[in-house]
Formats: C-alpha cells, structure tokens, sequence
C-alpha cells in the first residue's frame, strides 16, 4: 500500500524540511523537492503502466470505514496520482536563482501532496481538507512574487475559493445531516436519502464550492487575473492539473450517489455557460496569457458537459476531454513563459523560434478538434453522447460547442497567423529550446497519443468501467457489504 | 412552531451564514470581505456541530456518564475542528494579503484593486489602455446612394 | 497491396517528398512524377468502369471503423484532382518558380502546401463513411488554408477569412454527424442510408440545412460565397490555378454522396416546403441559379482579371448544382460534365492571366491591353478559355451547359431556365471585358517589350486549350465517365455517342455542329486568303485617324468603366447586402465577446456566484 500513502506523506514533510534545510545547505532544499517527486513517480509508475486487478484500498492508520478514513486507487486514480507527479516534475523551476525559492519549492510540494491526496481519497471530508490544502497552497503560490497584480489577484482568488469552501462545507453538512456518513462508497451503498431536494441542493452547492478551482462559470472571474499574473508553471499546474482533480471529487459524487437523479443537468446547464462565457471572452483577448486561461475556462466547460452525459459513455467522454485538455493547457502555458506580453508584440514570433510556433499550431489543432489529433475525438465522444441524450438541454449544449469551437479556431488562428507574419525585428521570444522544454515533450506526446490511438482508446475504456461502476466501488471498499447492501443496478 | 433550543442555534448558524453571504456579496472594503468571510465560516462550522447533535445525549467522552446512554455525534467535531483551522489559515492569508496591499497601492476598496490590477498587467504586457473611439466602428452598413461604379 | 493502396501510398510519398525536397532543384520533376504515378495508379484502380476498389487497410478508432473505397465518383474527382495538381505543378516549375523565389518566398512551402492539398482530396473522395469523410475534408480545409494563407499579408486576411466560414462548415457537418449518429447508431454510410428512409421531414431538413451549410459553404453557394474570390485570386498562382479547378467542387463531392447518393432526389421533392410551393430540390435549385447569377455579374465588375476569374469560378459552381438536380440523365450528366469541363476552362484561363502577371506584373484590366501583338499563345489559350466558359461552341463549355439547359427545357422548369441565361448573359459579357482589356486594343508603351510567356508555362496552356477542343469536338469520352458516375449514384444514365447524347427529343451531335463551324471558318478563310488581295503586316499605330498620324503616347483606345450603361442599370442593385449580413454576423460575435469579457471585468463577481447558489436552490425544490 505503500504507493497510495508515502506520494501524499513524503512530499508533505518534505515541504516543511525544505525551509530549515535551506538555512543550512541550498543544494539539498533545492534537491529535495525533486528527490521526493521522483520517489512518488517510482512508486506510481507500475501501477499505472501494469495496473493490478484490483484496485488498492488503503484504510489510514488501519481505522476501518466508514469512520476511517480510506485512500481508494483505482485506475483513474493512480492515473492522475501519476500525472500529479509527472507534471510537478515537468513544471518544476529547474533553474532557480529566485530570492524565495525555498518558500516556492515547499509550497510546491504541498501543492503535489494535497494534489495527490485529492486524487486518491475516498472520504468527503477529506477531499475538501486536501481541496483546502491546495487551495492555500494556491494561493501562496500565486502571490509570491509579490508584485501588485499578483496580490490583488490572489486575494480575488481567495475571496470566490472561501466563499465556495463555505458553500461546499454547507453541502457536506447537508449532506452529513442526511445520511449520517461521509465515506464515499458508504454514500453509495445507499444513495436514497440523496435523491430528494436536500440531497440535490447538496449537491449544488458541492458543484458551486469545488466548481471554483473547477473554472466554472459563475466563479472563475479569478482565472484570467490569477493566470496572466501568476508565474507560467504555476499557471500550467493550476489550469491543467488542479482544475481536474477538482472535477474528480464532483465524478465521485456523480457516479456513486447521483447518478440516476437531475443533478448532471445542473452540471451540463453551468457548462454551457461556462464554455460560452470562456471562447468568446478569449475572441477579445489582448495577451497570450489570458487568451489560453480563457481558452481553457471554454475547455473545462467542455469537461462539465462531458460528465454530465449519461452513463459510462459520460465518464469516458469526461475523462478523455479531461486528460486531453491536462496535455495541451499545460504546454500551451509553459510556452507562455515567454509568451507573457500582448499579442501584438508576439508578432512574427515564428521567425526565431519556428518550433515554438510549430507547437502552438500543434495544440491549437487539437483544441479545436482536428482529426487524426486526439482532441476531435474527444470531441465527438461529447458531441456524439449530446445528440444521443436528445434533451432540449443536450440539443442547446450540442450548438453552443459547436458554435463555440467555430469561434475559437477564429480566434487561435488569428495568433497563428500573427505569429507567422514577416516583420523586420522579430521578437526575441525564446533564448533557447531548454526553456519550453516541457511544452516541447507535452507535443510528442499529444503525436504519441495520435499515432496510438487505438490503444490508449482501450486504456481509457478500461479505466471508465473500473470509474463508472458503482457497485464495483462499494465492493471494493466494503467486501462485506456485497452481502446485505441494497441491489442497485 | 415550537423554537426549542436546537432550533434557535440553527436559526443562528444560518442566519450568521447569511449575514456573511450577504456581506461578501455586496461589500467592497477588502477588510470587511474578509471579516464577513469569518462570519460566514463561523455560521458553517456551527451548522456542522449542529448536524451531529442528539436530543437528550451527553458528550463524547468515555466515562462521563452511564455506558448505554447515547452521545453526541463526535465526528462532526472533528470535522469542524479542521475546518475552523482552515478558516483561520485562509484569514490570516487573507488579512496578510491585505497588509501588503494596501502597502502598494494604498487602497482596500475591491474596485480600485481591480482597476489597478487591469492598469498594471496592460502596463507590463504593453497593451494601451482602452480609449473611446473617435468615429463608430465598421463601415456605414449600407450607403445611402446607390455606388457608382468603380474609378479606374 | 491492391491498386487503391498504392495511389494512396504515392499520395503520401508525394507529399513527403515536397516535404523533404521541396527546396532542391529536383522538386519540381520528382513532383510531377509523383503526380504522374499517382495517375497511373489512379487508373490502374479501375474503379471507373470496373467494380469499386477497397483499401485494403481501415482503422477502427473507438470502435468506429473507417474505410476507405474507391467508385466511380471518386475516380472522376481523383481523376481532376490529379490532372489539376500535375499541370498546376508543371506551371509552376521552372522560370515561374524561379521568380517566385526571388520574391522572397520558399519554394519548398508551396510544393508542400499543394501536395497536401492533393493528398487530402484523394482521402476525401475515397471516404466511405462520416468519419473518413470529416478526416478528409479536415485535413483539405487546413492544406487549403496553408496554401492560401502562405503569400502573408492580404492573403493571409482572405485565408483567415476562410477558415472562419470552413470551420463553421466543419462544425455544421460535426452536428450533422453526431445527430445520425444518434439516429442510425453507426456512423458507416451504409446503415445510414438505411435509417434515412425512417427519418422524419422535420429531421431531415435540420440534416439538410446542417450538411448543406457545411458542403456549400466549401462550394462557394450563397449566401457563402463571399470568402473565395478573395482566397483563391490572392494565393499564389499554380495554387490559384488548382483551387479553382477542383477545390471547390470538393463540396459537391459531398453533396452528391450524401444528398443524391444517400437521400435521394425523390426524397428531396418530397420535403415540401410550408405555405409555399416550393420543395427541398427546389430550395436547393433556386439557391443554385442565384449562385450562377449574383456573382457573375460581381464578376462583370471587377477590375483585377484574378477576380474576375475566381468570381466565375463562384458562379460556374451554380450550374454544376442545378443541373444534377434536375435528376433527369440529361440534367445530371451536364451538371456531371460541367464539373470536369470547367476545371480544364478555369486552369487554363488562370494560367493565362498569371502568364500575363508574370510577364507585365500587373492583372489590373485598366492597365493592360494590345498584348495579342506580343502574346499570340497565351491570347489563344484564352481565347479558347473564354470561349468554353461563356458556353459557346466549338468548345467544352458548350456541351455541358447545353445539356444543362436542354435539361431544364425539357423537364418544365422555364424559370429556372431564364436565371441560367441570364448567367450565361453575364459570362458572355464578362469574359468579353477580360480579353479584350487585356489582349486587345491598343498596346501600352511599357509592354512594348513584353514577349510570349516561357515554355514552361506555354507547354501545360496549350495542351488544355488543345483538351478544351477535343473535348468540344468529341465530347465522347468525357461523357462516358459521367455516364458510370451516374450509374453509381443511382441516376439515370445519359445514351451518349462520340459526338453527344440521343434523348427523346432527338439529342445532338457536336462532331456535327463544330464541324460545320469549322466549314464555316474554313469558308471565310479561303474567301480572305485566297480570293483577297496580298495583305501587308502593318504595326498598330501605323495608320491615322482624323487627318493625324497616330502617336505611341497616346491612348487613343480606352477601356473605363467597362459596360457602364448596364452598370448603371443593375449597379444599384449591388448595395452590398452579403457583405453586409457577413460584418453583420461579425458584429453579433464580436457584441457576444464584449458581454462576456464584461463579466470577467466586474469589480465584485461574487453576486453573481451567489445567484447561481439561489437558482440552484430553487430549481431543487
């Protein structure tokens, strides 16, 4: 079991190591945060590569749930457990020489520990304690460059992040008062209590709570600020990776409690809002920064319509668009690196660095759906699961992606043609192709994934019957309950 | 309707919640954002205590009364425990973020920050700021002549 | 490896070889013979007037299969395709290129541009179902779009302009295809077409208005049109010369494989219509001859030859639609042969003109003239060019317009009819204003020295001029290519002979009619050469007028304001309502995007969260 707790245990004390070590040996602060990463990686890896049959079930400090609190590893979850790691890696500052980088590099461990913790916990409350971690975590992050925009922004941030954490803890209380537990599989193995109105406006007020770090429209007014002030990797992390494993906890929910009742309309409803209010807000973008933080309010939108599509077609479609979206707007940021002033002055930025520029082509074909590139299948799994739902609900869904994506492909294509444009002094840009070295590795693996998409079809295939089945979750959890739980389909 | 005491907290906790809803939604004095956020907290963190409570139990503690009379619900007291720690982590961020803002720009009120903050990043990225145009924007729609046709 | 593979192989190895080689002297050659073994391959297939060939590899991609097929259809569009590529090709090789290189501009993009654009077409065509069709007419929409978009500067605008009406068309066909989708549960055409029969009208229409959209907005149909003129004139000229020819009528392709060959034209007239006459094909017919007039006559107004050609390029489009959905084998085997008679009619007229751009630099109209003294070849050629486009024997044009119109004629629609000649009326005219701006009247002192264009260039020209004749003379063997592309779709087949078609009404018969026109050139040649007195070449200006020796300096022969009485009769009818509906919809997006970048400007959002938490409560309850 050692894999489900030392990626949440070890990056946690290394976070509080790094800043008295640092007092004594810069080398070894600055080597520790790697060194603990790349343990995690070593010991997520197999899981992921060869998954065991069944999932691993940890119950912490060997407390039993549902009073314990018990880590679930599944193949979804050691995959973003894994991809935590992988990108905190990639994302790392490498190069050093900031004043605070001791503070940076605890914090960004932190960041890894509850971002690994919210992929693997199965209780509810213990997701929202580690969504907290990571939010403060955040938000440290965000400010510590400690120029103006950046505090503004990230008191912005954490005003709409507190209000949503008290919105969520509303939600748990709820949620407590009616069923009494806030185990996950225990949440399922009865889900009755959840199906009325409380239960619901639980659940809408989960959605609105973890909805924040989630990108979701009406709360993510701090996205924009927080991603063209905040330096780019954190950007990269927060936008790809946080983003996701917010909308993890809301699938949880999902599938184990709230699958039969109304509550996805409430997601595809917000999506559509959220993905309208995203593309056509990044048409009028000045700056690369906040054009892809946009762009990707307008994706995570996509993903709520995903999971909001019924069935296990949802929890495949979400998932695909999910880790399709990780790929590319975390390499879209790490080229924002440099990429950080206004797009005009971006103009003719493919005379130096015609391979940047060639990535960006790359990552935006793929964001608006372009066979063979893996985001039009994406793509078509949502679009063809909305026609299949047939709501007036998925029919308006259906157009406004569709509309939407038109709009988008103006608006990328206008840059790329910018960037493409014969002028006299090109701007400097990139110094050298170490310093989009991340994006550059996220491209040949989008390729990767293209020339192999039959195979990584079925590896998401198998991870969505192992996330979709709700009985198989319980089982797993509580093997005594196969006996005398209710027979739910 | 009879307010037993249950009821009053209840009422309470939602009313503190409401109170600070209210203040963070239409407040713009950072300070007081932040301190309508405490309220809020507080409301929810009691409205958690409350889930756990049992009419007529006695506290969670072994060995403070009888064995088979029923206690309280503990878990939701930890639980709040956790999140009243949060709440103050996130507020001491929050009054610290203030301190240091109003060092730099002087003001606490959200709409000057947000001005600020836009001024700021246009300013580093090299973006003008936005001006009133001198004349409407596009082309007149339709003439109102018909044209000629093309000069040479 | 069957034939298919191999041509879809060479397409492949074509395109990494421009990729590769692009830049070196040999490009050129190694291209042409990869066009060239594209078409042997190509006719190896057989798929023409044998059975349809399968490629022998399909993917299966989330459990949704996708295959490739090679029918007659797709031989007759490969067959144009591969034909445009290896002329454009050889146009631009050599003395063309060379000048193109001094411009500044890469050599090696513009091959790698055109060869994939090529490659796509022939995925595209061989599509045999949804999914392969998208891939395809995604990848044309981007190879289009690097073509065009590569010259930079005002191309760059016009290509930009494009992928904002290609995209929205691809996305239109996603729609379409997600709902049969859900309707049909595959995306294969086969069981597609089994479930369209159970569709509703209401369904259909949507399925109609989705795909039609998304095909016709590639066709140039209105009110989509407006992108293609500007794209095509402004892409450099080998690519101006092969989008015109065939890139287009890609969305035909589409549009005859699902709308003639899936839902059939009798389920078209079946779609009627409410509270008016009309009908589904009516629909589509009406918006066909609109397409053949509205833009020929912006044709006729256009001052830059490029435009003028493309805006016909536009229209020609028109009749092509209207005769297959006349759905008699006349009407379809004219609409059919409109298709490759145009193609040959439009290369070599852009051919021409980019001849004359790179031997005077400039295709102002106001600005050339005379030029027959000095470009006797290149004259020819669009002479012969004009010639089949107007629709006038002895060339190809005539043939497939005449059975267009016989079609109409014949099949009752008198309406539909006037609007084709009112068309023609405006072609004739138009193609009148671009050769005689351009090689008669009088010659400029600055073209003085201009001499014939370079081999290179008069070598593909002449040979089209030469197909544009023959295929005038013997319209034959064109025809029974139509002939098995309709039996493919489903049509019914047209009788044709080497010299044109037997119909009820007795058919006609183009060795005939050619031949008498040549009898009659014959006569008057005769007449002029051997009963005439000896004739003296004089130059132009040697002659006088009015009691004056003429002088170079001065322009005694102008051509402003072209046709300036019927410019002044419809002149006010061009009020610029398609353009204006097009900033119209600009403007919508660009309001929408002020809206939403307003929420994201408020200084206190957390209302608005607030809100969402009460519409969630009292949705719930």
């Amino acid at each position: 079991m050692l894999p489900l707790i030392l990626p949440v245990v070890l990056p946690l004390l290394a976070a509080f190591l790094v800043m008295p070590l640092a007092r004594m040996s810069a080398l070894i602060a600055r080597a520790l945060g790697p060194i603990v990463l790349t343990t995690s990686l070593v010991l997520l890896l197999p899981c992921c590569l060869d998954p065991p049959a069944q999932p691993l079930v940890l119950a912490i400090g060997n407390f039993a749930p549902p009073l314990g609190i018990v880590f679930y590893g599944d193949r979804l979850a050691l995959l973003f457990a894994n991809a935590v790691a992988l990108f905190f890696l990639l994302f790392w500052d490498w190069r050093g020489g900031n004043p605070q980088q001791a503070r940076q590099d605890a914090l960004m461990l932190l960041l890894a520990a509850s971002a690994t913790g919210l992929a693997l916990s199965g209780d509810l409350f213990n997701l929202y304690v580690f969504y907290e971690l990571a939010a403060v975590a955040s938000f440290g992050l965000v400010s510590l460059s400690g120029t103006g925009p950046a505090l503004v922004a990230t008191v912005r941030y954490l005003l709409v992040s507190a209000f949503g954490s008290v919105l969520a803890l509303a939600g748990i209380a709820l949620l407590y008062l009616q069923t009494g537990t806030l185990n996950l599989a225990q949440l399922g193995i009865d889900p009755e209590p959840l199906q009325g109105p409380a239960g619901l406006l639980a659940f809408g007020l989960m959605v609105i709570g973890f909805g924040v770090k989630a990108e979701l429209f009406p709360l993510n007014y701090w996205v924009p600020e927080v991603y063209a002030s905040a330096p780019a990797r954190i950007s990269a992390l927060l936008a790809g990776l946080i983003s996701k494993l917010a909308v993890l906890i809301l699938l949880r929910l999902l599938v184990l409690v709230y699958g039969d009742t109304a509550a996805p309309q409430i997601l595809l409803f917000l999506g559509i809002l959220t993905i309208f209010f995203g593309e056509f807000s990044a048409w009028r973008a000045q700056d690369f920064p906040r054009m892809i933080a946009f762009s990707s309010i307008g994706q995570l939108g996509l993903v709520f319509i995903a999971f909001s599509l019924s069935g296990s077609w949802g929890v495949l479609a979400g998932i695909a668009v999910a880790l399709h979206h990780l790929l590319v707007k975390s390499a879209l940021f790490g080229l924002a690196h440099r990429w950080s002033g206004s797009l005009q002055a971006l103009t003719g930025s493919a005379q130096r660095t015609p391979l940047a520029a060639a990535l960006f082509v790359l990552f935006a074909l793929s964001l608006i759906g372009v066979p063979p590139l893996p985001g039009f299948w994406t793509k078509i799994l949502v679009l063809a699961g909305l026609a299949q739902e047939g709501s007036a609900l998925a029919f308006t869904g259906l157009g406004a992606i569709l509309l939407v994506t038109a709009v988008e492909a103006h608006y990328l294509f206008r840059f790329a043609l910018q960037l493409y444009e014969k002028v006299e002094n090109a701007p400097a840009g990139f110094r050298s192709f170490w310093e989009f070295l991340p994006s550059l590795l996220l491209g040949a693996a989008l390729l990767a994934v293209t020339l192999r998409i039959n195979p990584v079809a079925d590896r998401l295939r198998a991870i969505t019957q192992q996330a979709a089945d709700r009985s198989f979750y319980i089982t797993q959890v509580f093997p005594q309950a196969a006996a005398h739980r209710k027979d739910q389909p | 309707m009879a307010l037993d005491f249950v009821s009053i907290l209840y009422i309470g906790a939602l009313g503190l919640l409401l109170l600070g809803t209210f203040g963070l939604v239409t407040t713009t004095h950072l300070f007081r954002l932040i301190l309508a956020l405490a309220l809020a907290e507080a409301g929810v963190n009691l409205l958690l205590i409350l889930s756990g409570y049992r009419g007529g139990a006695q506290p969670p503690i072994l060995g403070f009364g009888p064995q088979d009379m029923p206690m309280v619900d503990p878990i939701p007291q930890a639980l709040v425990l956790t999140a009243i720690v949060i709440g103050v982590g996130v507020q001491a961020l929050a009054v610290a973020a203030a301190v240091r803002i109003y060092r730099r720009y002087g003001t606490l009120d959200l709409v000057a920050l947000k001005a600020h903050l836009e001024g700021d990043l246009a300013r580093k990225q090299g973006i003008a700021p936005p001006k009133s145009a001198e004349k409407p924007a596009g082309e007149r729609p339709l003439s109102p002549v018909p044209p000629r046709p093309q000069e040479p | 490896m069957n034939a298919l593979d191999l041509l879809f192989l060479l397409s492949g190895a074509t395109l990494l070889c421009a990729l590769l080689f692009g830049r070196t002297r040999w490009a050129a050659p190694l291209l042409l013979l990869g066009y060239a073994a594209q078409f042997v391959a190509l006719l190896q297939t057989n798929a023409l007037f044998g059975e349809p060939i399968s490629l022998s590899w399909s993917l299966v991609v989330l459990d949704q299969p996708m295959h490739w097929r090679y029918d007659a259809l797709s031989w007759f569009f490969a067959l144009i395709t591969l034909g445009a590529g290896f002329l454009s090709t050889g146009y631009g090789s050599g003395v063309w290129m060379r000048d193109y290189e001094r411009a500044g501009h890469s050599a090696g993009v513009l091959h790698t541009a055109l060869a994939a654009n090529v490659f796509s077409m022939v995925l595209l065509v061989g599509a045999e179902d949804f999914l392969s069709l998208f891939l395809g007419w995604e990848l044309l929409n981007w190879a289009t779009f690097f073509l065009m978009a590569l010259r930079g500067g005002i191309a760059a605008r016009a290509a930009l302009r494009y992928l904002g009406y290609a995209f929205t068309g691809g996305m239109a066909i996603l729609g379409a295809m997600a709902l049969l989708y859900a309707q049909a549960g595959s995306l294969e055409f086969q069981p597609i077409r089994e479930s369209l029969p159970q569709m509703s009208d209401g369904q259909l229409w949507v399925l109609l208005a989705l795909l039609g959209s998304g095909f016709g907005i590639k066709m140039g149909l209105l009110p989509f049109h407006l992108w293609q003129a500007p794209a095509y004139a402004e892409t450099p000229g080998p690519g101006s010369a092969f989008f015109s020819a065939v890139s287009a009528r890609m969305g035909l392709y589409a549009m005859l494989v699902f709308f003639v060959g899936m839902v059939g034209l009798a389920r078209l007239v079946q779609m009627e219509i409410p509270y008016t006459f009309l009908n589904g094909r009516d629909l589509l017919a009406w918006i066909a001859v609109f397409t053949i007039i509205f833009p020929t006559y912006t044709a006729l107004q256009q001052q830059d030859a490029r435009y003028l050609l493309a805006w016909h390029g536009i229209g020609q489009g028109g009749y092509m639609v209207l005769g297959v959905l006349v759905g008699t084998a006349e009407g379809s085997a004219g609409g059919l042969l409109h298709i490759f008679n145009h193609a040959i009619t439009q290369v070599a007229l852009l051919m021409a003109v980019f001849a004359v751009l790179y031997r005077t630099g400039t295709t102002d109209l106001n600005r050339l003239g005379g030029l027959v003294a000095r470009m006797p070849l290149t004259f020819l050629t669009l002479l012969f060019g004009i010639i089949s486009l107007a629709g006038l024997p002895p060339m190809a044009g005539f043939v497939s317009k005449l059975l267009v119109y016989r079609a109409l004629l014949f099949e009752g629609m008198p309406l539909l009819f006037v609007g084709a000649i009112i068309g023609t009326l405006g072609t004739i005219l138009s193609v009148y204003k671009l050769i005689h701006n351009i090689f008669l009247g009088q010659l400029r002192l600055e073209h003085e020295s201009v001499q014939e264009a370079p081999l290179s260039m008069l070598i593909p020209m002449l040979s089209l001029s030469l197909l544009i004749f023959l295929a005038g003379y013997f319209p034959g063997p064109t025809l029974s290519w139509v002939a098995a592309v309709q039996a493919q779709l489903g049509l019914p087949v047209v009788n044709y002979h080497l010299g044109g078609v037997y119909d009820a009404h007795g058919g006609f018969n183009m060795i005939w009619i050619v031949s008498v026109l040549l009898a009659g050139f014959g006569i008057g040649a005769l007449v002029f050469f051997g009963l005439g007195g000896p004739s003296k070449r004089v130059h132009q200006l040697d002659n006088y007028a009015g009691g004056h020796f003429l002088y170079a300096e001065n322009r005694y022969q102008y051509s402003d304001h072209f046709y300036a009485g019927l410019m002044h009769l419809i002149g006010p009818w061009y009020r610029g309502s398609f353009q204006w509906l097009e900033r119209a919809l600009g403007s919508i997006v660009d309001f929408l995007a002020h809206f939403t970048n307003g929420f994201y400007g408020i200084a206190q959002p957390l209302l608005w969260s607030l809100a969402a938490v009460l519409g969630i409560a009292v949705w719930v309850f």
